[in-house]
């Protein structure tokens, strides 16, 4: 089965060969669209660069302005001064929390997807009876359990509270799209001789790059905006993240938001680098390339 | 071709979670034991993660509105047994009932709009044009910004007096609106950003969705004569029924837990104009200088029951699914 | 074995990611390790200032009076919001810091909940500190901790705006002269008032000034006193001359309403005193007047430095030197200097006037100012106060009438606090 399309956008060579004609203008009125719709859903962010380049004197004016008319590079000074740590620190927990998120999920959907335990769907519903479960309840769990090791303000403590953001959601996301792998590929390996590990580990997981990238992506991204554990549990010491960075700018009486939302801006940019090059291995289908037709 | 849709379908689609009836083949007859002990050794970890990160808290939070927590009890570990004193408090206090209505509207509607925009925007998206995978990855920053500053742009935009929302109302000559402090628009305001916030989560899973639709029902409906709308909703929407299942499921999850958003923008005010069981959990706990701890963790027990009622339903629509 | 890696590229650029991220955590400088519980030369010290970091003067000061007294001391900036939960915690894990500085409100439910060490078990000595200031960590006749600073509200005004209107500050002594000369600024096209009247205990700050002015009492949130002072707010909105985003604005967000420079008036507090010399705003201040005339009592804000009950309290001892030499005359100036906090010993307080002249109404403001959680109060402060907001919340955005608002409230607030 090679990659799903749509009908209305042909194979790609034939694409190709039709672009300069009607599909050709048909598609880039389409881009057109696509545009358009992306800007009215990244207004608000436009906002906020709008925000971190506005001096204090003139946040709160009225009418606002749509551009900044005096920007100032005062947030931004900011950011780069202080913020650094913060941001390595974000990136280093967000991978850790991807890794830890597939090694936990990955094997566990394997077994729910295909291996059909007794009680997996009682397992299931626990696992998503663990999502409901509001952060600042898991938070003070973690925090008496981390206290009591001593592993406060941990990087690789807070990676282990994140994930438990995503295992849950992983373990979900994965079974489904393992479920959709074809059984003959399963019964190719066993006829090879392969018990469940040797299945899992060389067919399994490749064809399930994709849906890896989706968990990996979400297990990130909230990962990286996560602000109730890093808070609770790495308020001091020298893993903090950036959203505990950003509290640097809210004091106890005052507000810098220009430098807060500078922050904010320059912390999106290397998650939307990722998040750029991560799309394109969400492209594919779940099973492309895995069975030929 | 519709026999070949079913094998399809049952082989491709992605189900929801849940048990599902083995698919006919090869005989079941397994050596059960080693079978079952390879299935659970997989599971190991997780049961063991599950154990020890989820199961004391939620202990925790039963035992915090079961007993009658002050301050001091709180340090010293002495509260009084209770029992349903606490739930009893909350369910009769002025608060519960605006705060209900609140937390159902708010859920609901984010649920019905996210979803929709997001089932729109994938099927948008699934056309191949130039630009395309980079559009679609940038739909996805607003789900990287830290929550206060989302909330805190949403709360800058729509500013009364200063918010550039207002300032085009009134450039098109409408009158301000008071958007976060007015009783009426509060709890609308918080929605609209809340279904700002989901609609990459929506998205990126109907998507990947749609991705296992296989193309060749798509030529048999084009050659069968079908236009965008009919294929849309006699085939992709059905075909998309297991993942649409869980991603409203896990949304109405998600969005009942949701604090942040409301709470920088609103506080839940004015008044209980927005206040949701999460936030009046979170103004039990923390929202005052004396923390009352009991009723806190009852509201957030409530939460956790309706969510346990939403799980149950969408295992029953599992179960007649797979039935069907 | 296949790695589940599609390329070899996606794992060097991960591994590369991980390399640079390391290398930047490795910027911040070597860490120590959080405790200060076994070993006996670190104290942890928690203070509500995280725009404060390692390299600044309050951290510089705070470690030097802990070298003085032979310890180290690691110091931890949180949200103030967040730091009452957090010593609750902390609190209740054991795992307590050896010094606390919260916000003054906080003090009596740390004490409540029996967290904190008083001066008698510390042997702090309060004598010095203005008995107004200091009422704030009493409870039950025992003090819990020494403040630090104090600060309170004022009305600060924009010159040139009352000139436009041709209003004289000095005429403003009661709400009727104030109210008018709103009525003249907003006459000639410029905006009246702003404040802060958002639903946490920061919109119950600045409601008290107007609530005690008008000689109401927290126990009687329903008596015609306290009606009127709402109705003077609510008024305000209704007739235009205070903006509708009253509601949700945090004293920040009130400020810098004020510094777009279109409001004569902005109810705000010491603190700012320093971002508003550097502005190039014409400002003046005056008293926030009382219904019938003269200063209305306001409240005082500024933190405590508390000392938390430890298991072992041979550090009682150092701490209480720590905390002696951070409310030292000299330090204090320092301290509140950089906080634009006013001080709460007249020694200090003299010193600060020696340097800047332009305290003296704010000296004079906290020397009138009331701790909310005064007049015995205590623990029964943040009950009534969380109704308190909740009523101007619901009167400001026309959901009830002032009366009914306060009446609503004062029910609830006497059932909680039975």
């Amino acid at each position: 089965m090679t990659t799903a399309v749509r009908p209305a956008a042909a194979p790609r060579s034939e694409a190709r060969r039709a672009s300069s004609g009607r599909a050709g203008r048909r598609s880039l009125a389409t881009t057109v669209i696509g545009v358009v719709l992306t800007a009215i859903m990244l207004f608000p962010i436009y906002w906020m660069i709008n925000v971190s380049l506005t001096p204090t004197a003139q946040m709160r004016q009225s009418p606002p302005s749509w551009f900044p008319a005096a920007p100032t590079l005062d947030g931004y000074r900011a950011v780069v001064a202080d913020q650094l740590p913060y941001l390595g620190t974000s990136l280093l927990v967000g991978i850790g929390t991807v890794v830890v998120t597939i090694a936990l999920a990955a094997p566990a959907a394997y077994s729910l997807a295909k291996l059909r335990p007794r009680g997996g769907g009682a397992l299931s519903f626990v696992l998503l009876v663990a999502q409901m479960i509001p952060q600042v309840i898991m938070a003070m769990g973690f925090y008496a359990i981390y206290l009591n090791l001593g592993i406060l303000d941990e990087w690789w403590g807070l990676v282990i509270a994140d994930s438990t953001l995503a295992v849950p959601f992983g373990v979900l996301i994965f079974t489904a799209f393992m479920r959709g792998i074809p059984d003959e590929l399963m019964s190719a390996a066993k006829l090879d001789g392969a018990g469940a590990w040797r299945t899992f580990i060389s067919i399994v997981l490749p064809v399930s790059r994709n849906s890896a990238v989706t968990v990996g992506l979400f297990a990130f991204l909230w990962a990286w905006s996560d602000f109730v554990f890093s808070s609770t549990l790495n308020s001091g010491g020298d893993a903090q993240t950036i959203t505990l960075g950003i509290y640097r700018y809210i004091g106890n009486n005052n507000q810098e938001w220009n430098s807060i939302m500078a922050t904010a801006v320059v912390a999106s940019i290397p998650a939307t680098v990722l998040l750029v090059v991560a799309q394109r291995y969400v492209a594919a289908g779940v099973t492309a390339g895995a069975v030929k037709d | 071709m519709s026999t070949d849709t079913m094998e399809r379908r049952e082989a491709v689609s992605p189900a929801g979670t849940g048990g599902t009836p083995a698919p006919a083949g090869p005989t079941r007859r397994r050596r059960p034991d080693t079978g079952q002990l390879a299935a659970w050794a997989f599971l190991a970890p997780v049961v063991a993660y599950l154990a020890v990160f989820y199961v004391w808290p939620l202990v925790r939070n039963v035992d915090l509105s079961t007993h009658d927590y002050t301050v001091r009890s709180f340090i010293d570990g002495n509260a009084p047994f209770i029992g349903f004193e606490n739930f009893a408090d909350v369910f009769t206090s002025p608060t519960f009932g605006p705060a209900l209505i609140n937390t159902l509207l708010f859920t609901g509607i984010s649920i019905a709009f996210q979803f929709s925009i997001g089932m729109a925007l994938a099927v948008f998206f699934f056309q191949r044009f130039p630009l395309s995978a980079t559009l679609r990855a940038l739909f996805l920053v607003p789900w990287l910004l830290p929550l206060i500053v989302s909330a805190s742009t949403w709360s800058w935009m729509l500013n009364s007096e200063s918010g550039v929302v207002n300032s085009v109302i009134r450039t098109l000559g409408g009158d301000q609106v008071n958007w976060l402090t007015s009783p009426q628009w509060a709890l609308t305001s918080v929605i609209i950003a809340n279904i700002w916030i989901g609609i990459p989560f929506n998205l990126v899973i109907l998507y990947s969705g749609l991705q296992n639709i296989s193309g060749d029902i798509y030529e048999a409906a084009a050659l069968d004569g079908a236009n965008a709308w009919q294929v849309f909703w006699r085939i992709t929407f059905p075909l998309l029924r297991p993942v649409s299942a869980i991603t409203i499921l896990l949304g109405l999850v998600y969005t009942l837990k949701v604090f942040d958003i409301i709470w920088i923008m609103t506080r839940g005010g004015p008044g209980d104009a927005s206040t949701t069981f999460a936030i009046w959990s979170y103004q039990l706990g923390f929202g005052s200088t004396l923390p009352s701890f009991g009723p806190a963790a009852a509201v957030g027990n409530l939460l956790i029951v309706m969510a346990l009622v939403c799980g149950f339903v969408y295992l029953r629509v599992q179960r007649k699914q797979d039935q069907s | 074995m296949i790695s589940p890696f599609h390329s070899k590229k996606a794992a060097v650029a991960l591994v590369g990611l991980a390399a640079v991220s390391l290398a930047l955590t490795g910027c911040s400088g070597g860490g120590s390790s959080a405790g200060g519980d076994a070993a006996t030369g670190t104290y942890t010290f928690w203070d509500p200032y995280p725009q404060f970091d390692g390299a600044s003067d309050w951290t510089k000061l705070v470690e030097s009076c802990g070298t003085e007294a032979g310890v180290t001391i690691e110091r931890t900036g949180y949200d103030t919001s967040d730091l009452t939960s957090k010593a609750l915690l902390a609190g209740q894990q054991g795992n307590s810091p050896d010094l606390l500085l919260v916000d003054n409100p906080v003090v009596s439910t740390l004490a409540e909940a029996g967290l904190l060490t008083d001066t008698d078990e510390t042997g702090a000595d309060t004598a010095d500190i203005e008995e107004n200031i200091l009422a704030a960590g009493q409870v039950d006749g025992k003090t819990y901790g020494v403040p630090i600073g104090a600060n309170t509200l004022a009305l600060y005004y924009n010159k040139a705006i009352l000139d436009e209107a041709g209003v004289d500050p000095a005429s403003i002594t009661d709400w009727d002269s104030l109210t008018s000369a709103l009525e003249k600024v907003t006459a000639v096209g410029k905006k009246g008032i702003t404040f802060s009247a958002i639903g946490t205990e920061e919109g119950s700050f600045q409601f008290l000034p107007w609530y005690w002015g008008s000689g109401a009492d927290l126990t009687e949130l329903d008596s015609d006193d306290a009606v009127s002072a709402l109705d003077l707010w609510t008024g305000w909105l209704e007739e235009g001359y205070a903006p509708n985003s009253v509601i949700n604005n945090t004293q920040t967000t009130t400020w810098q309403e004020f510094m777009t420079g279109e409001y004569a008036f902005g109810e705000n507090g010491t603190w700012q005193l320093a971002g508003i010399k550097a502005s190039d705003i014409d400002y003046g201040i005056i008293s926030i007047p009382s219904k019938d005339g003269g200063a209305a009592p306001a409240p005082t804000g500024g933190e405590f430095l508390t000392v938390p009950v430890q298991s072992d309290d041979a550090r009682y001892e150092v701490s209480e030197k720590i905390q002696a030499c951070l409310t030292s005359t000299e330090n204090l100036v320092a301290t509140d200097t950089t906080l634009s906090y006013v001080a709460p010993t007249k020694d200090a307080q003299e010193a600060q006037l020696a340097a800047d002249p332009d305290l003296e109404p704010w000296v004079t403001a906290v020397g009138e100012a009331k701790g909310r959680t005064s007049d015995d109060l205590g623990t029964d402060y943040p009950k009534i106060s969380e109704q308190l907001w909740k009523a101007v919340q619901n009167s400001l955005s026309g959901s009830a009438s002032p009366e009914e608002a306060l009446k609503e409230a004062q029910t609830a607030a006497s059932s909680a606090t039975e």
